[in-house]
């Protein structure tokens, strides 16, 4: 390992960390003896996987966690990061996984908040003359007044990107970036960074995608279980010695067999009929969209976040209230219903934001566990809750999807992002749901979650659920969906059926371009 | 005892340290020990077994309304209007009361009518929060203008009492009273309703029942409330109604319990004294019975404290108005402590 890395004290290396340990309050070891240096214009990925410590040393790197022990070096010279504006000042600049934008405020507000040099007087204008600069550089569409809630994660993210540039950063740490592009956008992102690359900026990417990290980077660390394992180039490794070293173990890959039934013999579970729906702003977000799903069947749906999919889903799950057209779930018209009543149907829901929407933060994995059933028996007799039977079956969900939690009594605020995901897909799971609506349900998680989550789905299909799986991840909806309908601008573009597949076609149409 | 009713307990231990350490430097300032003070003030409320029982008495509506604001708080509607639906509960049970007569009936149906009082003035608010989406603190906070004047205006011209020169209602009929337990004493069955019946209902609404659950996922998270099947709105409305409701409860009581007539005076405040318990009891009931003891202590001993060493009678506010401000505090001073130790580990 030595002999790729220059000598200590060479001009090359902008971030040097040494001997970090952190262990939690609950007893987890994230950080263990963590040392790591990434040089001047290289792109640093760190491979491992959720729970592996990546994302507890961004946190130590960008003060935002104190570790237990270690020293932090940034251009040489030994610094002590005990805040988010240290590491500001010292150019560190973080995109975390969750987005720490205020919802409220609109883009550039967001952005020169987080700039804090503009004195007493508030200069809108000159921060906004930086971020079209920056954006252009970037290639960024973006209304910049719009306020940051209005906006679908993937621009979300954009932001978040803009935000830390504006900062001046030349260390760049992206925490699992890709996880809610498209494939095309994943594209446009790597050259993204090649150009800040070619600027002299150091990227350190946090990810657990084998290809990405081998694509992208220049060297690639591999961390498990908080410790590093090896640092490479991706010349002198392929895709299976890193699989290999992130998980530890020879795991049983087999493919996922895929059985396409005529639907024909299956009845409609879903049906949407002219459905229109309105934004935030009062904007036709879904236009005239009809569909149908079948039981046992996952229909996929391909688009770029922010194409209508989020209005879509809400106005399916009982969320927003659609402006016209129906939506008839097993013969009845649920349009203006509650989410109580859809759920009492036997709808599940995945959503895409896992902290906003799939979880309480600030109560148990057990309260969370019921969320959905706490008035069915035994959880409560509508009335009365039962204790004893809701701890009992959180350990069962514990012990049944591998969620790796201490006890139940735990907040999820504890838990890695894998594990909420895996806390949600338990709880959607566990009633005897007929429809299940699941939002990028694998972002942001490593190799085996997605295994498993998708091995469910397959399950659930041959139980003759009904699976509508939207998906930025286009590998995801191919390898998964027996159709896929393309969204963009807020249209169905086309139907494909399983054996039409054209990735190129598909991507085309996301996009907008028409394809004959 | 799990961990986030310790931290809870540590907050209010910490804010209550903190609040004597800065009277403790007003006091100096005034020329007086503050240990002496603060004898003077245990002594006030604790010194025999009537000034104990006079400390109950003064705990028992304040108790009431804070078990109430619990309730709306856990949801994070903040009602400040706990006074106003008090005069309106206690003014609805005097006059149901008073209209009824003497009758076995007399005392339970002018206290349910107290408690719909308190509802029925606590639901403009609560229509305005959660079908509108109007600021409750705004809403609740202005009304108490309107209903305490208004009470004071019924007091003054229709419903004064020919007999009296102030303005208040008519005694309230004997078997509207609520009976005394230990005789030359004003240790009245309310203060044991509110100690032994409504502070376990409550404690039990709360912690085991599916309304408490839904209180507290609306309260912490409103999104994951709505997509998990809650009715978010009428939770905010109901958490908002049920606390007026035990506002016009505490009114009521001490209407039958302490003063046997509607006095515009009837409550020095005890709808806001509330909010300082609510908050310095973490919204748990049991936190909120002792903080409603201690309070009652300070404001039954302040006025001994005073009259002993000459010092201004406006020290309870300021008591008070220092708790609220460090209980608030405190959580951010916890955790500032903490991620400090956490590096030591």
């Amino acid at each position: 390992m030595s002999s790729q890395i220059p000598s200590f004290f060479s001009n090359d290396i902008v971030l040097h960390v040494e001997g970090i340990r952190k262990v939690y309050p609950n007893g987890v070891i994230a950080n263990d003896n963590v040392t790591l240096s990434v040089l001047k214009g290289e792109i640093h990925a760190i491979l491992g996987e959720n729970g592996a410590g990546k994302t507890t040393l961004v946190n130590i790197i960008a003060g935002c966690i104190k570790p237990d022990a270690g020293e932090i070096y940034v251009n040489g010279k030994k610094v002590k990061i005990d805040n988010p504006r240290t590491a500001i000042k010292l150019g560190i600049g973080v995109v975390h996984q969750h987005f720490i934008l205020i919802p409220t405020l609109t883009v550039i507000e967001n952005i020169a908040l987080s700039l804090n040099n503009s004195g007493f007087r508030l200069n809108l204008s000159k921060v906004k003359e930086r971020i079209i600069q920056l954006s252009n550089l970037l290639n960024l569409k973006i209304d910049f007044n719009t306020k940051v809630e209005e906006l679908p994660v993937g621009l979300k993210q954009k932001v978040e990107i803009l935000r830390v540039l504006c900062q001046n950063a030349n260390i760049l740490i992206l925490d699992e970036p890709t996880s809610v592009l498209t494939p095309i956008e994943v594209e446009e992102f790597f050259r993204i960074l090649r150009n800040l690359k070619e600027k002299g900026c150091s990227i350190i990417l946090i990810t657990h995608k084998v290809k990405e990290a081998l694509s992208i980077s220049d060297r690639i660390t591999i961390m498990r279980k908080g410790r590093i394992i090896k640092t490479l180039t991706p010349k002198e490794t392929n895709e299976e010695e890193l699989s290999l070293l992130i998980i530890g173990e020879k795991q049983n890959s087999e493919s996922i067999s895929f059985t396409n039934e005529n639907n024909n013999t299956k009845k409609i579970l879903l049906s949407v009929n002219n459905l229109n729906v309105r934004g935030d702003r009062g904007e036709l977000s879904v236009k005239n969209v009809s569909f149908s799903l079948y039981s046992g069947e996952i229909l996929g749906i391909a688009g770029i976040a922010g194409n209508g999919q989020k209005e879509l889903v809400e106005a399916l799950t009982g969320l927003r209230k659609p402006e016209s057209g129906t939506i008839i779930i097993m013969d009845e018209n649920v349009v203006n219903k509650k989410p109580k009543f859809l759920i009492k149907k036997g709808m599940a829901y995945i959503p895409e934001d896992r902290i906003g929407r799939g979880v309480v933060l600030t109560m148990s994995l057990a309260e969370n566990a019921i969320l959905k059933r706490f008035e069915e028996s035994p959880f409560s007799n509508k009335t009365i809750m039962n204790k004893n039977s809701i701890m009992n079956y959180a350990h069962e969900l514990i012990k049944k999807f591998g969620i790796i939690a201490p006890n139940p009594n735990i907040e999820v605020s504890n838990l890695s992002g894998g594990n909420i995901q895996r806390l949600i897909v338990a709880r959607e799971l566990s009633y005897n749901a007929k429809i299940l609506i699941a939002e990028n349900p694998t972002a942001g998680l490593d190799v085996r979650a997605t295994d498993f989550t998708h091995r469910i789905f397959l399950d659930l299909k041959s139980k003759g659920v009904g699976i509508l799986l939207i998906s930025a991840d286009l590998d995801e909806l191919l390898k998964l969906s027996d159709r896929i309908l393309v969204m963009y601008n807020g249209k169905i573009m086309k139907e494909f059926n399983r054996n039409e597949y054209d990735i190129y076609k598909i991507a085309k149409l996301m996009l907008g371009i028409e394809v004959n | 005892m799990n961990s986030s009713k310790l931290i809870g307990l540590y907050r209010a231990l910490l804010s209550i340290i903190l609040t004597f350490l800065v009277t403790s430097i007003f006091l100096i300032i005034n020329n007086t020990n503050p240990l002496l003070a603060y004898y003077y003030i245990f002594i006030g409320a604790f010194g025999n077994i009537n000034l104990i029982i006079e400390t109950l008495v003064r705990a028992t509506p304040i108790l009431i309304i804070s078990l109430g604001l619990a309730i709306s708080f856990r949801c994070k509607v903040w009602n400040i209007g706990a006074e106003g639906q008090l005069y309106i509960g206690a003014m609805l049970g005097t006059i149901t009361a008073i209209a009824l007569g003497e009758s076995f009936f007399t005392f339970p149906i002018a206290f349910i009518m107290s408690l719909i009082g308190g509802a029925l003035w606590a639901s403009i608010p609560a229509f305005m929060k959660s079908k509108l989406g109007i600021n409750e603190v705004i809403t609740t906070f202005l009304m108490n203008f309107i209903s305490i004047n208004f009470v004071q205006w019924l007091l003054s011209f229709p419903l004064k009492s020919p007999e009296t020169l102030f303005p208040e209602s008519e005694r309230i009929p004997n078997s509207a009273i609520l009976p005394v337990l230990i005789p030359y004493t004003r240790m009245h069955l309310g203060i044991v309703i509110a100690f032994f019946l409504i502070l376990p209902i409550i404690h039990f609404i709360m912690m085991k029942t599916t309304f408490g659950f839904k209180l507290k996922v609306v309260g912490e998270n409103p999104e994951v409330a709505r997509y998990s099947g809650i009715d978010v709105e009428k939770i905010l409305f109901l958490a908002l109604v049920i606390s007026g409701a035990l506002a016009g409860m505490a009114g009521f009581i001490e209407v039958a319990g302490i003063q046997f007539r509607m006095r515009p005076t009837i409550s020095p405040g005890y709808g806001y004294t509330g909010i300082v318990i609510a908050l310095l009891g973490q919204n748990n009931p049991i936190g909120i019975s002792l903080a409603s003891i201690f309070i009652a202590a300070i404001i039954n001993g302040s006025s001994t404290m005073s009259r002993m060493l000459n010092q201004p009678q406006g020290i309870v506010d300021f008591i008070q108005g220092l708790l609220i401000m460090f209980v608030l505090a405190s959580n951010y001073i916890l955790r500032y402590v903490s991620k400090k130790e956490l590096i030591k580990l």
